[in-house]
């Protein structure tokens, strides 16, 4: 009776917690696509507007999870596949527009760190005096911080093993470069502001959501480490992506 | 058989989460919940991860108090914890914002008729040597996918607050202050160009810009969850005002108010 109980309270656990994964992968949906078509003993579940898929990928556990394209989404997303699936590293991939002159189409950029870009304050101007980005201070992120401190912080940390795991990839087209992700819901096409925030941030490339996904798993605990191709076309991140899970140990 | 059976029961609470509150309430800044830790009748104190929340009552309901941080990262986090930790029927999100209207002086409360994120765009294409044109930047509007279809929808306008939260907190005293129904903004942004101002409150009928509402706003809807904002003003850019972080007490005493106000809430569909 006491085993069958226990069986019955483990299956119930089961149905009540995912398994955990190793890994959490979490890009646009055209760049999950061919990953998840991929997996071995796929599952599917959703929680509120976000779906997650689950199971392996180059004989890793993985879960998938769609970034969307924001930092709201791909927070909230992070956020929710960390406490269901409790992975050990997550993956934030896709492409990226370059910020570092240097870089350039084909180029894989390796995070050494990550940088939200999007806060700023303005100065104290009158009615009629005009709006100047290029005079903006910036506005750190100030996580929270275990007895309620808050802690502004430039950029966010990348895993230092995952990085040299990357480093070590061989890639179709272009180089591979160690630098910083930057992102924000902005899409920066003016050369002047491109350079001023790199020259605030140090942001070698910018996306939609990587350096927000970054934030989420320092806030929660978890490594992080991210790959972004140049001007990448969809699906290209993806096969270095299945490459770096051969290379991860 | 019964320590099994308990072993069990206490390991679902522990998977499950906490007891189910009636209200999530939420405060970037710790002035931002003091009012509200305060008046909670029998508190009691979680932790998740590097955030807070307290439970207990106030008026007719149970009650969590999160301390979210400031900002899009530490705000929605904190949100999807509380979600799921404590599966609120109400999220009341409250703080302290600059003024966009000109109308409004220190200690005013705007109570959120929407919410939205105003800080995202794609900027027209400059070479070196051109400068930057913000008041040309095109807005990107939120999107959330529709669960049922899995297809984007755009939030332009943002997310309305709930119509009978709204009515009661248009019904509840401000000891400091006036109170209005209005748009509240959201950005990791601080505004002091008044022509930025003005844009942002003309482009997106704006009258406060803060930090976290809108972006607590889209969780909530995700959700299903009812949803209000109050925002205080605690810096008037138009007439010189200066950041005073204690105006947070006005929003907080409201919001005890505003809760000892509002009927029982009816389960979740």
């Amino acid at each position: 009776m006491k085993f069958r109980c226990l069986i019955l309270f483990v299956c119930l656990l089961r149905l009540l917690h995912a398994e955990p994964v190793e890994i959490l992968l979490v890009a646009t949906e055209a760049e999950l696509q061919p990953l998840r078509s991929k997996l071995s003993a796929p599952r599917t579940e959703t929680h509120a507007a976000w779906t997650f898929w689950t199971g392996t990928l180059a004989g890793k556990t993985v879960a998938l999870s769609r970034a969307d394209g924001d930092p709201l989404n791909a927070v909230a997303a992070t956020t929710l596949a960390i406490r269901h699936f409790a992975p050990k590293l997550v993956v934030t991939f896709g492409a990226s527009r370059a910020h570092d002159p240097a870089l350039h189409s084909g180029d894989l950029v390796v995070s050494e760190k990550f940088a939200a870009f999007d806060g700023m304050v303005s100065p104290v101007t009158p009615i009629g005096g005009g709006s100047n980005p290029l005079q903006w201070q910036i506005l750190p992120h100030a996580l929270m911080t275990a007895g309620e401190q808050e802690k502004y912080t430039v950029s966010f940390p990348a895993d230092a093993h995952a990085l040299a795991v990357a480093s070590g990839l061989s890639i179709p087209h272009g180089r591979i470069v160690v630098g910083v992700l930057g992102s924000a819901y902005q899409i920066n096409r003016e050369a002047d502001r491109i350079a001023w925030i790199r020259q605030q941030w140090g942001t070698s490339c910018e996306d939609t959501e990587s350096a927000h996904i970054a934030g989420c798993a320092q806030l929660l605990g978890v490594p992080v480490t991210g790959l972004r191709v140049i001007d990448g076309a969809d699906g290209t991140a993806a096969s270095i992506v299945l490459e770096f899970l051969e290379a991860w140990k | 058989m019964k320590r099994l059976l308990t072993l069990f029961l206490l390991a679902v609470v522990v998977v499950r989460g906490a007891e189910p509150v009636d209200v999530l309430v939420q405060g970037a800044e710790k002035l931002e919940v003091q009012e509200i830790i305060a008046a909670l009748k029998s508190p009691v104190k979680v932790t998740i991860g590097p955030f807070s929340f307290w439970t207990g009552r106030i008026g007719s309901h149970s009650v969590a108090v999160s301390l979210t941080g400031q900002a899009l990262i530490n705000c929605t986090v904190a949100t999807i914890l509380g979600i799921e930790e404590f599966s609120p029927k109400m999220i009341v999100n409250q703080g302290t914002s600059g003024a966009q209207a000109p109308y409004l002086a220190l200690h005013d409360i705007i109570v959120g008729r929407r919410s939205l994120d105003y800080g995202n765009f794609i900027t027209s294409i400059r070479r070196l040597g051109e400068g930057s044109a913000p008041l040309e930047w095109r807005s990107l509007p939120q999107r959330l996918r529709d669960p049922v279809t899995g297809k984007f929808v755009e939030f332009p306008e943002g997310f309305a607050g709930d119509a009978s939260a709204l009515a009661i907190a248009l019904r509840t005293r401000n000891p400091m202050g006036r109170v209005f129904a209005g748009t509240i903004g959201s950005a990791h942004e601080v505004n002091l160009e008044l022509d930025r101002v003005r844009w942002s409150a003309n482009t997106f009928g704006m009258a406060v810009e803060e930090m976290e509402s809108g972006h607590v706003a889209a969780v909530a809807h995700a959700y299903g969850i009812r949803y209000i904002a109050f925002r205080v003003v605690s810096d008037a850019p138009y007439d010189g005002v200066p950041f005073y972080p204690l105006a947070a007490r006005a929003t907080g005493l409201f919001t005890v108010s505003f809760l000892e106000n509002l009927p029982a809430l009816p389960a979740n569909p």
